[in-house]
């Protein structure tokens, strides 16, 4: 029990900020949301734990339980299709806060009109998961996701250019 | 001009989110707050049907027919549906999260499809079962009970149907607009 609990600690200590923004990208940067999602992969991690049998790696799989949750959970949770709580978002200094802050909240906005695989592989590659792990994760072949990443990449910059949201 | 690379670069930009201090703590807790949940609903579900064959033996129902089928038909309709709201959280449970998310759908609309069936054929049926049971006791309650009592067992029937009647079309909703996502992608 103690080295379950040692190994989950430090699981959770590594991989709970990359849970965190991923979660985020699926609820349009709703932070309140994103935190009852990230509890919810580590519930998840938790009771899964002693079944990991390091078929894959470990952050394969931690990223495996994100996407299924968050493919499930969004549509049990309160819709946040209106409301994103972008301000509770803090701009790094160096960038003026009201530029980020709209090139963010579009960001987001337009990865919230794509379908839930499309998300999927969109915030992973955003996330700089080299695209094999992404194929591991959503279950599809490296080809596949090659072309699907190039068409998600057009269609996001053209959505976040033309600003509509 | 914006191309993806500036939108990746925005991306990353973001502030990193710390880990909750005692985060683990408060995961061990829930899950134990989750665990005791569930013993509770254990211990009502065998409690109410306790109560139920404790009644059964009470009035004596194996005494007469209209009773005894009455009485049988609710038991058998609330233990049908106790075993397949259990198995159905058994099947959730021991489903993989760590399998690719391809699987994972097909599994879970596997999974959604069943609680349709459940919902909107299984439920409606038992729900008519347990019903049929209840007015087959009325005649009964009504010769045995006060007045009032048996007023108060009637109105209080009626209005718990109603409830769980509302309470399965909530959950129907919430689950058919999961199976629609997962059939979307």
């Amino acid at each position: 029990m103690k080295l379950k609990q040692d190994q989950f600690e430090q699981l959770y200590q590594t991989h709970y900020p990359k849970v965190m923004r991923l979660c985020m990208g699926y609820v349009k940067g709703d932070v309140d949301l994103a935190k009852d999602l990230a509890q919810e992969v580590f519930i998840k991690v938790w009771e899964n734990l002693g079944s990991f049998r390091n078929e894959s790696a470990v952050g394969t799989w931690i990223y495996r339980i994100t996407v299924n949750t968050c493919l499930v959970q969004i549509r049990m949770k309160r819709s946040s299709q209106d409301t994103v709580a972008i301000d509770q978002l803090r701009a790094p200094e160096e960038v003026t806060d009201h530029d980020y802050e709209k090139h963010l909240k579009q960001l987001y906005a337009c990865i919230n009109k794509l379908d839930p695989t499309a998300k999927g592989i969109i915030l992973l590659e955003l996330e700089g998961l080299p695209q094999k792990e992404i194929a591991a994760v959503m279950g599809l072949s490296h080809e596949a996701v090659r072309v699907r990443i190039h068409r998600i990449k057009n269609k996001l910059t053209k959505c976040v250019q033309d600003d509509k949201l | 001009m914006i191309n993806f690379e500036d939108l990746k670069s925005q991306w990353e930009k973001q502030p990193e989110a710390k880990a909750p201090e005692n985060g683990t703590e408060s995961i061990v807790v829930k899950i134990n707050a989750m665990r005791k949940k569930q013993l509770i609903t254990n211990i009502i579900l065998v409690a109410t049907l306790l109560v139920l064959i404790g009644f059964f033996f009470y009035v004596m129902a194996y005494r007469d027919q209209v009773v005894l089928w009455g009485l049988l038909t609710m038991m058998t309709a609330l233990l049908v549906r106790i075993a397949i709201e259990i198995r159905s959280v058994r099947v959730l449970r021991r489903l993989n999260n760590g399998l690719d998310a391809k699987q994972f759908k097909v599994r879970m609309t596997r999974y959604y499809e069943q609680r349709k069936i459940i919902h909107v054929i299984l439920t409606p049926l038992i729900l008519i079962a347990y019903c049929w049971g209840f007015v087959r006791l009325l005649p009964a309650f009504k010769a045995n009970l006060s007045s009032g009592f048996y007023t108060y067992i009637l109105v209080s029937s009626i209005v718990l149907i109603v409830f769980f009647t509302v309470f399965i079309g909530y959950h129907l909703r919430k689950e058919l607009q999961i199976l629609k996502t997962l059939k979307e992608t």
